[in-house]
Order: structure tokens, then C-alpha cells, then sequence
């Protein structure tokens, strides 16, 4: 399997889902598009590129080839940030963001303790201050007021 | 011509009244910071700055807003040099060769270019408002939904030129594009589409955080994946001025950006984010060498950086001349004045010269301003690049985090962003080109919509794209630009397969 | 409802207000939520009333913007709040017609309108029709009349389907069985600019968005849809002297809290908005921006939303049977 042949099919399965989703939208007809209309164009489009991307794949790299050895840490990365926006709301933006910097420099980079500390607080205190305080964003706070 | 040369007088008389120069300087700085946090754009910054104009009198309060305008379009090119994270949508395109200049060790270069070109268009643009606002508004109004579909059919044709790779996955990637821009409720018929039952998503995907994720946050996982951390950069001084040759490759860029920005700016709508995207498109397609775009090009800061500039001057012309919003930026403008009690339209130039020609005059000086705090700064900003990345990455993070939430106080729009950052990872591990997603984004809720209200006009009736003489143009070139494009296929039919097919990739 | 209401009272015990019942109402900074962009009427209504009930209220109120979904966000926010009087929200008429809407697409609905208690009425602006001046109109007569020589032929703009300017427009056909085109475009502005450029023959414009552009002759006001004639337009008639009772339409703003809100504190919100009605910086305010203050207390209110929302909901079936024939 060949990159391009993987990721043309990869983009054809997408568009075949979205046409399958796009039923429930009247098409309409040519004098008066409905709301399913664009959409099934763009699926047969992104469908037929897909497709053509396939087919001419085979002298694309193999797919094998594609080095993931960073894939780990960005994932971990990705997750963190995930766990990060979900607690934003509930334990706020101080928090979260501190906890998160803290999590990343000391945990994934192993920094020494002292800048990590002085980073993580700094960026989250100023940051909010910043932003929450002199712009007036609502930030989200802790059920705590912090 | 005398005329407006008094009535210039009277605009600087005002501009330069030492509480006006000081809020237009206040303006700017505010704008310069708010753009350079990733993720916060024009929009933001000067919406957030609304509620506190509301105490100012109306002239401070629109030199203040433009000022933070002006800042925050500036400001988003830095980011979007420096980190690749575009802080609106104007600013994507300077992303793709801005950043690559960056990591070619030209970030002084591209951020002066990027100042320089901004200046300049900023400067055409009000020249242009001033002695063409009432002209140029009336023409403005005549493009209704069928010249707005041509247009942005053109727009559609000339992503042909975006990308060096290979064509075909640039039109897969702009197909994505416009795909995620059928999300939302359909504006014509009410249907709700593609919302996986999530009311937020009923205005659809913005572009910020899709472009913040796509460019700036599959940026973070590619770098900080590496096993090897990145190295620091330690920027000499001659490497913070353009050189001699780089000034020389610009200067076509920004003279055609700031034509066309200002042109398209002035179109009421919102499509003045294409023009970054067309300049790209032209100045890739004029260059000598092609290839060097997407690698570092400094025409490909040049070009789009003057003409989203252009075009935010372009959209004060109907804004001032006729008092109608042409995008959300004037649209909050046209609010901050509304609450003094100055009703926007046509007689608002007549009425209150002040204003309007003390605006005016503002601009220039906030042109000048914006210079002058910017250029000595490049030097500070090439700075933040000696930060060793493993600090500088969460901390970027972060402010995407607080950028995308701040926009509309909104947690889906992180949620987007995030998603947004991880597709972006595959697909540029495959080999594709992430502009066009946000070319399509931006133009396919456009592009419907008017195209169904074209036709709602006409009842069905195709006739009406051939009988209006702007749209009929409009075509007529797009459809030339497209016939062009595939002329080599045609015509060179040994290599079409390099062109249309994947093998240029390889090479 | 009970199930809701001790629901409501574990999270305030949670929150840690032991003394809440004792406590005084309000103690700490209120949210006014408002599910409109920044710059919008309900933005621009908001923002001077949340500083009229600050001097009142001696606590700060916050405007926070959650705009989306043509309001539905924000109006579901606070729905779901909790009920506490700290999370107010600021509403135009759309309130009423989203969960309409939401039933005929067979949508999960974002809210009902019997999560909201109403605080008060701040304003109500009556819709005024007006045409481009190359329409050979004067009149609401000529107007009918015109329309009924060529029918599905003129055609209207809107702020898009089901919303604020659509609306009206639609009562007006439905009520001189009419047949036009309809245009829908992203918001109040792009409708006004379509009629500028004659895209398009006429809309249903706010009495703020169209007066700069009436008195410079380039749109011509024809009829208003007010109960009486608007002060800024005395000469425009409104649809009810010219014989049609039933068509009515205001594009208004009010203030609501989510419906669990105790009654004591309910009591304080009501007195201060009107006050905050009554306070002169407020009213000039909100003269300048062409939208002069309608005050209505809760019960009043209650009444006027209910017939709206009646009137509205009904509507939206009807426009919804034309839609997807």
C-alpha cells in the first residue's frame, strides 16, 4: 500500500459517509438548490479526487515509509490539552493552565523545577491577568473564585 | 481637489490634537498585543474594546477602535511569521512562506516586509477613501448576489495556482475545505447540517480556530514530536533587514496587493479575506520561479500582507460613504458611532465632516504610527526565537487555548481547534497542503448562499449570471484563469502527469 | 419541576452558600448574558441597562457575549444556568421563534420557552417596510397593488429564514395573500444593503438601521408594522389604521432569568430594571441609538411575550408547510 493510495482512500470513505449523512437534506433541483444540494456536489467532488488520488498512487511513497517516531509525544501532547480544555471550565482558567504548563515543562520536557514553577505560575497569573482583568474576558473561574 | 485638500486640513487638525494622537497610539499598541496572541484577530480586539469606547466622545472613539483595527491585522502577521499560528483569517497565507522564511532564519526580513507593505497599502488604501469614497460606494453597491457568486467563483478558479504540490490533493484539501463549511444552519432553508446535534455548531466552524489548529497547532505536534529538540536561532542584526535583493522582489507584490486588496475590500460582504489568498495566487503565478513559494518566498509575504491591508482600508469606503456594514469589523465600527447618536448613511460625510475627515486623517497617522512602533520592534520580536522550545511551546499552547476561547466565549471552539490541530498532523505526515482547507472554509457558506439567492432573484432563472455586465466579466476571467491553468495539460500532453498527478511530490 | 427545583437547591448548597436564604440578594457580581455579537441591538440594548441596574444593584453586571446559532446559544445558556439570579439573560423576539423552528426541522430543541421567567421589557421597536425609490409606490395601496399585478415576481430581503425581518415579511403576505421572492442574507445589514443596490424591491427594516438612509431618499418608508405610528416617522401609517388588525410585529428586547429563579430574588432584579428604566442617563442612552425605552414589569410582559410567541410559532408553520412542499 502506497501513501497516496491509502489517504485518496481514506478521503473517499469521508466523502461517501458525508453523502450517506447528507440524505436527510432535501437536494432540491437545479432552479432551487436545497440544503442537501451543495453538500452531495461537494461529496461527489472530494469523493472523485479521493478516488483519482488513489489511482494514481502507486508511485507515492509506501505508506510504511511515513516516519510516526514523534507520533507518541504528539499524542500526548494532544491529549493533555484535551484533559486541559475539558477542566477549564470546571476548575477554571488559573488553574487548568498552570496545572497544564506544569504537566508539559516539568513532566514531558524535564525542566529543572525552579523555571518550571516560575513559567508555569507566571504565564497563568499574568495571562489572566491580562486578558480576564484588563480586557474583560470571562475567563472561566473555579467554583472557587480563583 | 482644493476642496479636499481643506477639508484634509480640518481632518489632521483633529487627527493631531494631542487626546486624539494619544488614543490613536493607545489604539495601536492595544491592537499589536491583542493580534499577536494566537488565536485573537481584528474582530476580537476591537469588540472587546467596544463597551469602552461607549464613554468617549464619537471622533476618540472610532480613532481608537481603527487604531486597535490597524494593530491587531499587523499583529497577526507576526504571529503568523514567527509561529505560524494566523491570528484571523486574513492572515493564513502569510503563514505559509512567512513561517518558512522564519525557519530559513528571515524572520527580520519577513516581519520588516510584512510592516513595510502593510504601511504602504495601509497608505494607498486611505489615499483611495479619500478622494474615491462616494464614487466607489455607489459602484460597490451594484454587487449584488450574482456579481458576489462570480467573484467568488473566480476565487474557487484561482486556487489552481495556491499550491506546488500536486494539483489534485490541493483540490481534495480545498473540497475538505468547503465541506466544513456546510456545517450550520443553512441560511436559505433553516436546515440544520452536519451538527452532530450540537446547538454551537448551528453558526458553523469559524475559520480562526480552524486555522489556528490546522497551521499553528499541527505545527507544535510536528516540532515537538521530534526526538531532537529544534535549534535555537540566534538572529545578527544585518539579519533583520531585508536585503537589497528582497526589497527589489517586493516591491511588485505590494504595489498589485494594495490595488487589489482595496478593490475587493470595497465590495460589501465579507470576501475581503480572499483577497490574501488571490494576491498569493497572482504573485505565485507571475514569479519566474514558482517553486520557491511555499519554501520562503518574500513575495508571498509581500503580496498578501499589503493586500489584506488594502482591504481593510477598502471596507471603510461604503462603511463611511453609505453607512452600510460591509463585515463584522465595520459592522461593530458602525455600532461604536451609533451609540453617540449618529445615524451612519449616506449624508454622514456631509453631516459630520469632523468625523469623517478627522478619520481619515487618523488613519494616516495611524499608519505612520504603526511603523514607527513596529520596525524597531522586529528586532525584540526576532528575539522570542532564542527561547528554547521546550519552553516556548506550552506557553503558545496555552494561548491558543485562551486566544480561540476568548473569540466567543466558547469551549467548542477549543474543542475545534484541538480536532482541528490532530487532522492537521496526518494530513501534512501525508503530504497535504493545508491552505486551501481554509480557502474552502471561508468561500463555500459564501458561495452557496449567494448563488441560492441569485437564483431565488431570478426564480430559477441561470440567465441572470449572463445579463449583469460585472458578473458576466467576472466569469468570463474566471473561467479563462481555469482554462490557463489546465492549458499545459493539453497542450504539453508528455508532462501532464506531473502537473494533475502525485509525482511532483516525490521529487 | 420539584426534581428541578431541589436539584437547583443542591447546587446552591454546593456552591457553598449555606446562608443563602439569609443572605442578601445580590452579593457578588451578576452575568447578563447576551446571545448576540458585540455591536448588535441586543448588545446595544444590554450594555446600557446593565450599567443603569449597576447603580442600583450596587454589584457589578457583566455583559458577556455568547453570540451562535442566531441566538440559541446564548439563550440556552442561560436556560440551563443556575437559578440563582446571577445569570440574566438579555433577549430579542428570536427567543420565541428558535424552539418553533427547532419542532418543525425535528431538531433537539436548545431550550423551551418555559425555562425563562421574565424580568421586564426594555424596548420594542415596530418594523418599518420600506422599498427602493425606483419602486413607483407611495403607498401601501400601490404597493398591494403592484405586487398583485405580477406576483412571484418582486422579491424581499431578510436577515435570514425565520429571523427578525423574515418574520414580518411574512405576516404581511401571508395577510394580503401575496406571493414574492424571498432573499434571506446573514443579518439585518446585508438585507438593507440589498435593497440599496435594488438587488432586491423592499424589506422590513429596523426604525435605527434605516433612518440615516431615509432621510437621505435613497429607501422609501412605506408602512410601519407598530400599533401606533413611530415617533421618528409620523408620516409612515402603520398596517392596523390601513385595515390589516392582525399585523403587528416588534422587534423587542427583554430581560429574563431561568424559571427555578427564587421569587425574593426575582423581586429585586424586577425593582431594579425598573429603575433602571426610570434613571434619565439610561433613557437618553437609548434615545441615541434611535430605540426609545418601552418598559414593561414582569406580568405585563408575561402577557405581551405569550400572545407574541403564539402569534410567531403559528406563523413559523405556516412559512414552514410553503418552505418544504
Amino acid at each position: 500500500m502506497r501513501s497516496d493510495q491509502f489517504s485518496g482512500l481514506m478521503l473517499l470513505l469521508l466523502a461517501l459517509y458525508l453523502g450517506w449523512q447528507n440524505r436527510a437534506y432535501p437536494v432540491g433541483s437545479l432552479q432551487e438548490p436545497g440544503p442537501g444540494y451543495m453538500p452531495l456536489l461537494l461529496a461527489v467532488f472530494l469523493g472523485a479526487t479521493g478516488l483519482l488520488i488513489a489511482l494514481w498512487g502507486g508511485k507515492s511513497k509506501p505508506l510504511a515509509a511515513i516516519r510516526w517516531s514523534g507520533a507518541m509525544r504528539a499524542l500526548v501532547i494532544m491529549v493533555a490539552s484535551a484533559v486541559g480544555a475539558f477542566a477549564l471550565e470546571h476548575i477554571g482558567y488559573r488553574i487548568t493552565v498552570i496545572a497544564l504548563l506544569i504537566f508539559f515543562l516539568g513532566v514531558i520536557e524535564r525542566r529543572r523545577p525552579l523555571p518550571v514553577l516560575l513559567v508555569s505560575f507566571g504565564f497563568g497569573l499574568i495571562s489572566f491577568y491580562v486578558v480576564g482583568d484588563l480586557l474583560h474576558v470571562p475567563l472561566p473561574r473555579s467554583p472557587w473564585g480563583f | 481637489m482644493l476642496e479636499t485638500f481643506n477639508n484634509l486640513l480640518l481632518g489632521f487638525s483633529v487627527a493631531l490634537s494631542p487626546s486624539v494622537l494619544v488614543y490613536a497610539f493607545v489604539g495601536c499598541i492595544i491592537g499589536t498585543l491583542v493580534g499577536m496572541m494566537p488565536g485573537l484577530g481584528p474582530l476580537a480586539g476591537i469588540s472587546l474594546l467596544l463597551p469602552a469606547t461607549f464613554g468617549l466622545n464619537p471622533i476618540i472613539a472610532i480613532v481608537l477602535l481603527s487604531g486597535v483595527y490597524y494593530g491587531a491585522m499587523y499583529g497577526g502577521s507576526t504571529t503568523s511569521i514567527l509561529m505560524r499560528i494566523p491570528g484571523e483569517a486574513a492572515s493564513v497565507m502569510t503563514c505559509v512562506d512567512g513561517y518558512a522564511m522564519t525557519q530559513n532564519g528571515r524572520a527580520g526580513p519577513a516581519l520588516a516586509i510584512a510592516a513595510i507593505g502593510s504601511f504602504i497599502a495601509g497608505t494607498a488604501g486611505v489615499v483611495g477613501l479619500m478622494l474615491l469614497a462616494p464614487t466607489l460606494a455607489e459602484f460597490a453597491l451594484r454587487f449584488g448576489p450574482p456579481e458576489y457568486t462570480a467573484l467568488l467563483m473566480m476565487g474557487l478558479f484561482i486556487l489552481a495556482y495556491m499550491s506546488g504540490g500536486s494539483m489534485l490533493k490541493t483540490l481534495a484539501m480545498a473540497g475538505l475545505g468547503l465541506m466544513l463549511g456546510m456545517i450550520g444552519i443553512d441560511a436559505m432553508s433553516g436546515y440544520t447540517r452536519f451538527s452532530f446535534d450540537l446547538v454551537e455548531l448551528g453558526d458553523g466552524v469559524g475559520i480562526v480556530p480552524v486555522a489556528v489548529g490546522l497551521f499553528g497547532i499541527s505545527e507544535i505536534l510536528l516540532t515537538a514530536g521530534q526526538d531532537a529538540a529544534p535549534k535555537v536561532q540566534n538572529p545578527k542584526l544585518h539579519d533583520l533587514i531585508p536585503s537589497r535583493e528582497e526589497f527589489r522582489l517586493s516591491v511588485g507584490p505590494i504595489a498589485r496587493g494594495s490595488l487589489l486588496g482595496f478593490m475587493i475590500g470595497i465590495i460589501p460582504g465579507s470576501a475581503h479575506i480572499i483577497s490574501s489568498f488571490v494576491s498569493y495566487g497572482i504573485e505565485r503565478r507571475m514569479s519566474k520561479h514558482p517553486e520557491r513559494f511555499g519554501k520562503g518566498a518574500i513575495e508571498g509575504v509581500a503580496g498578501p500582507e499589503s493586500a489584506n491591508n488594502a482591504a481593510a482600508s477598502g471596507a471603510f469606503v461604503p462603511m463611511m460613504a453609505l453607512g452600510i456594514p460591509t463585515s463584522p469589523v465595520t459592522a461593530v465600527m458602525i455600532a461604536a458611532i451609533m451609540v453617540h447618536g449618529i445615524s451612519p448613511g449616506p449624508l454622514l460625510i456631509s453631516q459630520q465632516p469632523e468625523l469623517f475627515w478627522g478619520f481619515v486623517a487618523s488613519m494616516y497617522v495611524g499608519n505612520v504610527v504603526l511603523l514607527v512602533l513596529n520596525l524597531p520592534m522586529v528586532g525584540l520580536f526576532v528575539n522570542l526565537l532564542r527561547i528554547p522550545y521546550a519552553y516556548l511551546y506550552p506557553c503558545i499552547l496555552a494561548f491558543c487555548i485562551l486566544g480561540t476561547y476568548s473569540v466567543s466565549n466558547s469551549m467548542i471552539d477549543v474543542w475545534i481547534m484541538l480536532i482541528m490541530g490532530g487532522i492537521g498532523y496526518v494530513l501534512r505526515k501525508f503530504d497535504y497542503d493545508l491552505a486551501p482547507v481554509a480557502l474552502g472554509l471561508v468561500l463555500s457558506p459564501m458561495l452557496e448562499l449567494s448563488l441560492r439567492q441569485s437564483l431565488a432573484m431570478s426564480a430559477g432563472d441561470y440567465g441572470i449570471f449572463l445579463e449583469r455586465p460585472i458578473a458576466t466579466t467576472m466569469l468570463g476571467l474566471g473561467v479563462l484563469l481555469f482554462l490557463l491553468s489546465i492549458k499545459p495539460l493539453i497542450f504539453k500532453s508528455k508532462d501532464w502527469r506531473s502537473k494533475v498527478g502525485l509525482d511532483e511530490v516525490e521529487g | 419541576m420539584k426534581a428541578r427545583l431541589i436539584f437547583a437547591a443542591s447546587l446552591l448548597a454546593l456552591a457553598g452558600a449555606p446562608a443563602a436564604a439569609q443572605e442578601v440578594f445580590p452579593n457578588h457580581s451578576i452575568t447578563m448574558i447576551v446571545p448576540f455579537p458585540p455591536g448588535g441591538v441586543a448588545d446595544i440594548t444590554g450594555r446600557p441597562t446593565a450599567a443603569a441596574m449597576e447603580k442600583v444593584l450596587k454589584q457589578p453586571v457583566a455583559v458577556v457575549n455568547r453570540p451562535g446559532a442566531g441566538g440559541a446559544v446564548g439563550n440556552a445558556a442561560v436556560a440551563n444556568a443556575k437559578p440563582d439570579g446571577y445569570t440574566i439573560l438579555m433577549a430579542l423576539s428570536s427567543i420565541s421563534v428558535i424552539p418553533a423552528a427547532d419542532e418543525l426541522f425535528n431538531r433537539k430543541p436548545a431550550y423551551s420557552l418555559d425555562q425563562f421567567a421574565p424580568i421586564a421589557l426594555i424596548s420594542a421597536d415596530p418594523t418599518i417596510l420600506v422599498v427602493h425609490p425606483s419602486l413607483p409606490v407611495k403607498s401601501l395601496k400601490e404597493l398591494v397593488a403592484l405586487a398583485k399585478s405580477k406576483p412571484g415576481q418582486m422579491s424581499y430581503s431578510s436577515s435570514g429564514v425565520y429571523g427578525a425581518l423574515h418574520m414580518p415579511m411574512e405576516m404581511f403576505l401571508h395577510a394580503t395573500k401575496l406571493k414574492m421572492r424571498h432573499v434571506p442574507t446573514t443579518g439585518g445589514g446585508p438585507a438593507i444593503t440589498a435593497v440599496l443596490g435594488g438587488h432586491v424591491e423592499m424589506t422590513a427594516g429596523g426604525p435605527a438601521a434605516i433612518s440615516g438612509h431615509v432621510k437621505a431618499g435613497k429607501l422609501r418608508p412605506i408602512v410601519s408594522w407598530g400599533a401606533q405610528r413611530h415617533p421618528a416617522y409620523p408620516e409612515v401609517p402603520t398596517f392596523k389604521e390601513l385595515g390589516y388588525k392582525d399585523v403587528e410585529y416588534y422587534i423587542w428586547a427583554g430581560m429574563f432569568a431561568p424559571r427555578a429563579t427564587p421569587e425574593p430574588v426575582m423581586k429585586v432584579l424586577r425593582d431594579a430594571a425598573r429603575k433602571a428604566a426610570e434613571d434619565p442617563d439610561f433613557r437618553s442612552a437609548m434615545a441615541k441609538v434611535n430605540s426609545p425605552v418601552q418598559y414593561m414589569d414582569a406580568p405585563e410582559f408575561q402577557k405581551y411575550w405569550e400572545a407574541d410567541a403564539k402569534r410567531l410559532a403559528a406563523l413559523v408553520k405556516i412559512v414552514g408547510k410553503v418552505e418544504t412542499k
